[in-house]
């Protein structure tokens, strides 16, 4: 049952950080290769202050702002670039991360920091925490879509100059999508630490980040229910398959590759060509 | 100049603007005003400048010189969205709709700009009721909305055309900047249009049309500007202009301007024949 | 003293990068595509080398054969990987070669074993004192020796063939350049192919001066390489070459200057990230 348990929150933190990667890289089509710093910045956050004392439940709203601070500021500076660079400076933030976290003593440095835990909450407790923090996210997801920001959100992803022409200030929407997006990536992050009580700066590494692009890209770009199901899939994949364990990298690595090769759109574009194959479909808005 | 020149203060004043890419003029010391409540010609040959002028007016091309100012206020140094949302809409030249979302959700989405003008405004606001309506509203004026339903995709340049002028109609503006909204139409449609363009000044927004049609340009513009390699070479009342040496020379090529302007003492066939030349 | 020895080491690092950036800008003229999977190639020359040399004792020979099969690797993951998807935006093939290379790192550790192979006897591992006192290696030497030759004779073969020129039009105008006839199709394939060559002549070199071959030795390169094509301004040549060299030197002076504070990963990319925050067209765009 522990290991159930253990499963299912791994699986929702899974679900929740790539929902939090959709949020920018989906609704608002801005790519990031290293989201993985976030929930990097959630999980050192809470783990710090849990050593100094404070209760966990305080530390989470801290680790979504500073996440979602650094975000912003992250989000500004890559307002000067665009797509291509955009790609490599995200990626760069993510070795920078990496590179600073190694060589400072107080942030645990190589070794990281082990013995985090007391969020007061029994497995089981802590599982259902996880679990209704994501179904929140989701649900907030879903809001966003359905909201005039979530179409603002659509037209800059896909033609950003035509948006500026109808008057949309897209910098500050941009801005928007990474805050929101990195601070739910704080949140995950604060989850993780105490699921695993240890965090290093190989938790938060360039595979992480392509880790959760994988999830996003699979389950669907900006899909929400997609990503939801690639997410809890592909995190379980491991655990359920002993023998892919060894082979995970390569498992992810080929499916990010043939998803794309073949089907750009993920397992939501996938369904949707399997259920109307006619119509060549538009995502959201109808 | 004439009285209402200076009885009037211009709604769109464009004072001495340069633009220049790398080593070509684009546009070179053009100034002109826009009076409110008219609709002003803008026209002139192929690689003339229009385009580019509109795209300096609304601040998708930078100035290398020169300024822009609406109702007082100056333009320059404005990102695109702020000088939108003081008046100005663009209809391009060339059509971008959003690929993703029907006719009539593209349409909608200008027309949300009041829910739009911050992020946290958008989060906090989720009917697109009224936004409808609206879109539906101009798609009529403009002639498409039995295609409302449907994605701009599989749509021809006549329908995109007319889709990109009613996304810049939803926007409200004090001025609509309209780059060649007849394109890919067939005569009755573009009179058709052109008709509606005229109500739609006549409903008090200010218009500027660029147009190679210049027979529909004659019908409906109270005023033409006239621009030739990056230069104003003629303004003034529509059939004053077009019996200019000067802009018969930039449409029919220096050679043959004697003779047509020779030929043609009466200005309409003029126009059809300049007309036929560029439509 | 400590300066120059410096400014050698970054020099010999930098022109692997230059050797390995080379291809990526190529890619990225030509398709826009930030071809991430270029470093599966270098690991594969550099592979090819090990094992031929240890075989057949000829390292002209395994530097050959390493180009070659890296080269035509290389067209076969245009080909088949990225030909298909061209039509797709731009992020769709930058994440399938992201896949493409993970998968490709894994194979190399699966098929090789992880701990990775050397030489049997190692060769040009002799030390030179060069500029008064600062020591070599032979093969250290030889790799800036062999870089500049290579680059050079790409040079002089993009201008003074019909190939290159072909090359050179198609990136400057791929639609004017296919209405002169030229072949759209075998101009991508002699870029992947020169590229891909460049790579595993990279790989091989990198093989030399660390004496080992590691399934994920790629991945350093590949990330960086992709930080010099941006701060070469994406698609320039001769700003890529710069761009290598520069941050060559940049990361021997930070690892000494900055170690406490930054490994050297970090430093490349908070290079990489100041250097565009200053200008967002990169270091040496012309535009
Ligand atoms: N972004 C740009 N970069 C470089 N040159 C440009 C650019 N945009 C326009 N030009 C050049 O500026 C000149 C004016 O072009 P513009 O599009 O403004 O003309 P136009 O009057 O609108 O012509 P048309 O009637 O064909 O639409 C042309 O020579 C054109 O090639
Ligand atoms: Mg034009």
């Amino acid at each position: 049952m522990d290991y159930e348990i253990s499963l299912l929150t791994t699986m929702s933190i899974s679900v929740l950080f790539a929902l939090s990667l959709n949020l920018i890289t989906g609704f608002c089509g801005q790519i990031s290769l290293g989201h993985a710093t976030f929930l990097g910045i959630g999980a050192y956050v809470t783990a710090l202050l849990g050593k100094a004392g404070l209760p966990f439940l305080a530390t989470l709203p801290l680790s979504m702002l500073l996440a979602g601070a650094i975000g912003a500021v992250v989000g500004l500076a890559s307002l000067r670039v665009r797509a291509d660079f955009l790609a490599v400076t995200t990626m760069g933030v993510g070795f920078l991360f990496v590179g600073i976290i190694r060589q400072q003593d107080w942030l645990g440095g190589e070794l990281g920091i082990s013995g985090i835990g007391g969020s007061g909450l029994s497995k089981t407790g802590f599982m259902l925490l996880a679990l209704l923090s994501t179904a929140a996210v989701a649900a907030l997801c879903l809001y966003i879509r359905a909201s005039w920001m979530g179409r603002v959100f659509n037209g800059v992803a896909e033609d950003e100059d035509t948006m500026r022409v109808l008057g949309i200030d897209v910098p500050r929407y941009k801005l928007a999508a990474f805050a929101i997006g990195t601070a739910l990536a704080g949140l995950a992050g604060a989850l993780y630490a105490h699921h695993l009580q240890f965090i290093g700066p190989d938790s938060f590494g360039f595979v992480e980040s392509v880790t959760v692009l994988s999830m996003v890209v699979v389950g669907g770009i900006g899909s929400v229910p997609g990503v939801v199901i690639a997410a809890a899939l592909l995190s379980a994949l491991p655990a359920w398959f002993q023998f892919i364990g060894d082979y995970k990298l390569l498992v992810y690595g080929g499916l990010l590759f043939l998803m794309m090769r073949f089907s750009p759109g993920g397992m939501a574009g996938l369904m949707s060509r399997f259920f109307n194959p006619v119509q060549t479909s538009a995502k959201g808005e109808r | 100049m004439n009285m209402t020149d200076q009885a009037v203060a211009p709604l769109l004043r464009i004072a001495d603007v340069t633009v220049r890419f790398g080593g070509l003029t684009a546009i070179d010391r053009v100034s002109f005003d826009v009076h409110p409540g008219e609709l002003l010609g803008l026209i002139g040959p192929n690689g003339a400048g229009k385009t580019t002028m509109m795209r300096s007016i609304t601040g998708v091309v930078r100035t290398t010189a020169g300024g822009v100012e609406l109702d007082g206020v100056r333009l320059d140094g404005m990102p695109i969205e702020r000088r939108i949302r003081c008046g100005l809409s663009l209809s391009q030249q060339l059509v971008k709709p959003f690929r993703g979302m029907s006719l009539l959700a593209n349409v909608a989405l200008a027309a949300g700009s009041a829910k739009t003008s911050s992020p946290l405004k958008s989060l906090l606001h989720l009917s697109r009721r009224e936004e409808l309506a609206v879109a539906r509203e101009m798609l009529e004026r403009v002639g498409i909305a039995q295609h409302a339903e449907q994605n701009p995709a599989i749509q021809p340049l006549g329908i995109l055309k007319r889709l990109e002028m009613a996304r810049a109609l939803a926007l409200r503006p004090r001025v609509l900047l309209l780059d060649e909204p007849l394109a890919g139409l067939n005569s009755k449609e573009a009179n058709a249009l052109s008709s509606t363009i005229q109500d739609i000044n006549r409903q008090g927004v200010t218009i500027v049309l660029i147009e190679h049609n210049l027979g529909e340009v004659m019908r409906i513009c109270s005023r033409l500007v006239v621009l030739d390699n990056g230069r104003k070479i003629a303004e003034g009342a529509p059939r004053v202009v077009m019996n200019d040496p000067a802009v018969r020379a930039a449409y029919l090529g220096g050679d043959t301007l004697a003779s047509a302007a020779a030929d043609q003492s009466d200005t309409t066939t003029a126009c059809a024949a300049l007309g036929g030349q560029h439509a | 003293m400590l300066a120059l020895e410096l400014v050698a080491q970054g020099l010999v690092q930098g022109s692997i990068y230059a050797l390995i950036a080379l291809g990526l800008t190529l890619v990225y003229g030509l398709l826009r595509i930030l071809h991430v999977a270029h470093a599966a190639l270098f690991t594969l020359g550099a592979y090819v080398g090990v094992m031929v040399y240890n075989a057949t004792g000829n390292l002209p020979l395994a530097f050959a054969l390493a180009m070659v099969v890296a080269g035509l690797a290389g067209v076969a993951t245009f080909r088949l990987a990225y030909q298909p998807i061209l039509s797709q935006p731009p992020f769709v093939a930058l994440i399938a070669s992201i896949g493409l290379y993970i998968a490709a790192e894994e194979t190399f550790r699966v098929v090789f074993g992880a701990s990775g192979l050397s030489f049997a006897t190692p060769p040009l591992q002799g030390q030179v004192a060069l500029f008064g006192g600062i020591q070599f290696k032979t093969a250290e030497l030889m790799v800036m020796l062999g870089t500049a030759l290579i680059i050079a004779a790409l040079g002089w073969l993009q201008t003074r063939t019909r190939v290159g020129v072909a090359c050179q039009a198609t990136v400057s105008d791929p639609q004017m350049a296919e209405s002169f006839g030229i072949s759209l199709r075998k101009v991508r394939d002699i870029n992947f192919f020169v590229g891909s060559a460049l790579a595993g002549f990279a790989g091989v070199w990198v093989a030399l001066l660390n004496n080992l071959v590691e399934p994920t030795m790629g991945s350093v390169p590949s990330y960086k390489a992709l930080a010099i094509i941006v701060l070469g301004g994406l698609g320039s040549v001769r700003g890529t070459l710069a761009a290598a060299l520069v941050l060559g030197v940049v990361e021997a002076f930070g690892t000494i200057y900055l170690g406490k504070l930054l490994d050297r990963n970090a430093i490349a990319f908070a290079f990489l990230i100041l250097v565009l925050m200053l200008r967002p067209q990169g270091l040496f765009a012309t535009r």
